[in-house]
């Protein structure tokens, strides 16, 4: 079996269970091409607004002319083994499941966000004000649950499901016979974050650290990010004005006093939409 | 070999400025008290004068940071379920140790109010202590709550509480000053809190100052030797967009300017001085509730 790396105490709520399931899931970036396919039917499926995704593709470009190349990284929520969400959920609405999900339980969310703090791995998000469904959630964290509701059906999480190159596999890796048993056996597998601790189970073969290494974004942060990042910002109504508008043209102070006016001014006008929803 | 991300995901709506604010107003608040509390229970009997004041101050301050928190949750209606303690709390979460200390906080202070207006010894003592240490927990938690967030390079480090305290210490005396000052502007000659009262506050503040500064040295010392995001942290701190708060506004405007007041022996005893050392330094410290909160939450993004 490849070599594996675990939390603290390393035990997985399923782990050693005859009979439990302990699902997990392994993309393979050798076979996948960027498509965008896993996201964009997810976000159909969930609902997912405009700025947050359950799952993404990070992509980066490397080299000069004509040395080129492009990595890809599906990324969504790892559901580790070991939750730093779950730990520092206060209402106990995140939990993990024997099974291995980490679940979001809406009622209970009061979102104070702890659980996005808490994410190494940037999954979770905030459900905004307005959904284009009204019976969908709204004000509460969300995350990747790994398809659940389909999976406890006998299904394929959806981004599995619709993966183009065959590059995600998901299944049970307690059953040996299981294709990603067989290929966490053969392959060697890498995580995101191991350093943490927090035991991740979405494994991928072939990462390269070039866009597995978060110290990546920071050397190579280009005109072209921010220039991407800022667009997102100003033409988002969903984007919000809280922290992450700060932003490199507004390194100045009045650029520190419009953010402080901007953020403060939003915080109060959403004041009325949290207390007297459905009124108005 | 250089590259560059050309799509990332950026789930950013985390904690702001508001959340900045609460923990600079519970730094006001605890900094306050501890100089209520010099007089009724460390015995340092000029300092009994500004007590009822400062308790005061405190109270008010914190009163407001209930109302902050609860508008910025997303489900506000839904705060007491942080209250729910025998079967939703989750105590392993530090926000539920914070919601306990903010809760009995300003009680145990209105109690102390009270029996020192009352000018009963024996119960301010009591009520002090008691306090003292929930002051000092209730803006401990404060730097726990960053601090226990590993997948936050920068913002964990133990350091984090005692300086988050200090800043508190800091500010609060100075915010305490400014008070003092208006106050005495609406008050009669005799009823005035002396300048060589407020002078003492400031003294005690240049010694906050000092530890301050060796604080944010050591974080600033970490920082030049950390690991990736700190890098970054430092980065951005110097030169990028943090350096507003963190350069000018903590570092320069907050504690080099009034420890240039405060250690000039001519200067350092006139109350235009003191007024002046004391507003820098209340306003200085928001300067590094900003960083230290928002400063994490924006690198989290490229990642």
């Amino acid at each position: 079996m490849a070599e594996r790396v675990y939390g603290f105490d390393g035990v997985s709520p399923s782990k050693g269970k005859p009979g439990r399931k302990r699902y997990a899931m392994v993309v393979d970036l050798r076979r996948c091409t960027g498509c965008n396919a896993c996201t964009s039917s997810c976000k159909t499926a969930f609902d997912v607004p405009l700025g947050d995704w359950r799952i993404w593709v990070a992509e980066a470009e490397f080299g000069e002319f004509p040395n080129t190349r492009r990595s890809v990284l599906p990324r969504l929520c790892n559901q580790c083994d070991e939750p730093s969400c779950v730990r520092s959920c206060p209402t106990q609405a995140t939990f993990k499941h024997p099974d291995g999900f980490v679940l979001q339980r809406y009622n209970r969310c009061i979102g104070c966000r702890t659980c996005m703090v808490a994410c190494p791995y940037n999954a979770r998000h905030l459900l905004p004000e307005y959904r284009r469904n009204r019976n969908n959630p709204r004000n509460v964290a969300d995350k990747c649950d790994f398809c659940v509701v389909r999976v406890t059906r006998g299904l394929a999480p959806i981004c599995v499901a619709s993966c183009t190159g065959g590059a995600m596999v998901f299944g049970d890796i307690n059953d040996p016979q299981s294709e990603v048993a067989r290929l966490l056996r053969e392959s060697k597998t890498f995580n995101l974050r191991v350093e943490l601790g927090t035991a991740p189970q979405v494994y991928y073969i072939g990462l390269t650290e070039s866009i597995g290494d978060p110290e990546f974004a920071f050397h190579n942060r280009s005109a072209q990010l921010h220039e991407r990042y800022n667009s997102f910002k100003r033409n988002s109504e969903l984007g919000g004005e809280m922290a992450g508008d700060i932003i490199d043209t507004d390194m100045g102070f009045w650029g520190l006093m419009r953010h402080i006016v901007r953020n403060f001014s939003s915080f109060f006008a959403q004041v009325p939409h949290k207390f007297f929803r459905g009124l108005y | 070999m250089e590259g560059q991300m050309i799509a990332n995901a950026f789930h950013h709506s985390y904690w702001g400025f508001p959340i900045a604010l609460y923990f600079w107003l519970v730094g006001v608040s605890a900094g306050s008290f501890v100089v209520s509390s010099l007089g009724w229970v460390f015995g340092i009997k000029k300092y009994k004068p500004t007590a009822f004041f400062a308790s005061n101050t405190a109270i008010v301050m914190l009163m407001i940071v209930p109302v902050l928190l609860i508008i910025d949750l997303g489900k506000p209606y839904r705060f007491f379920h942080l209250l729910l303690l025998g079967s939703f709390s989750h105590w392993s979460a530090p926000m539920v140790w914070g919601s306990c200390f903010i809760l009995t906080y300003p009680v145990a202070m209105l109690f102390y109010s009270y029996f020192v207006y009352q000018k009963n010894e024996r119960w301010a003592r009591i009520l002090g202590i008691l306090a003292v240490v929930l002051a000092l927990c209730t803006h401990w938690y404060t730097g726990v709550v960053m601090q226990l967030n590993p997948s936050r390079v920068p913002n964990h480090t133990s350091v984090a509480p005692i300086l988050f305290l200090t800043g508190a210490y800091v500010s609060g005396i100075g915010f305490l000053i400014c008070c003092l000052w208006l106050r005495n502007k609406f008050l009669a000659a005799e009823k005035q809190v002396p300048i060589e009262l407020i002078a003492d506050m400031a003294r005690l503040m240049l010694y906050g100052i000092v530890f301050d500064l060796f604080l944010l040295g050591n974080e600033f010392l970490q920082m030049t030797y950390g690991v990736a995001e700190e890098h970054t942290m430092l980065y951005d701190v110097l030169l990028g967009v943090f350096r507003w708060p963190y350069l000018y506004l903590e570092i320069i405007w907050g504690l080099l300017l009034p420890l240039g007041i405060l250690a000039i022996p001519k200067i350092n005893r006139r109350m235009g001085w003191v007024l002046a050392a004391a507003f820098m330094c209340a306003t200085g410290v928001y300067g590094m509730r900003i960083w230290w909160v928002m400063g994490t939450f924006y690198y989290q993004g490229h990642y």
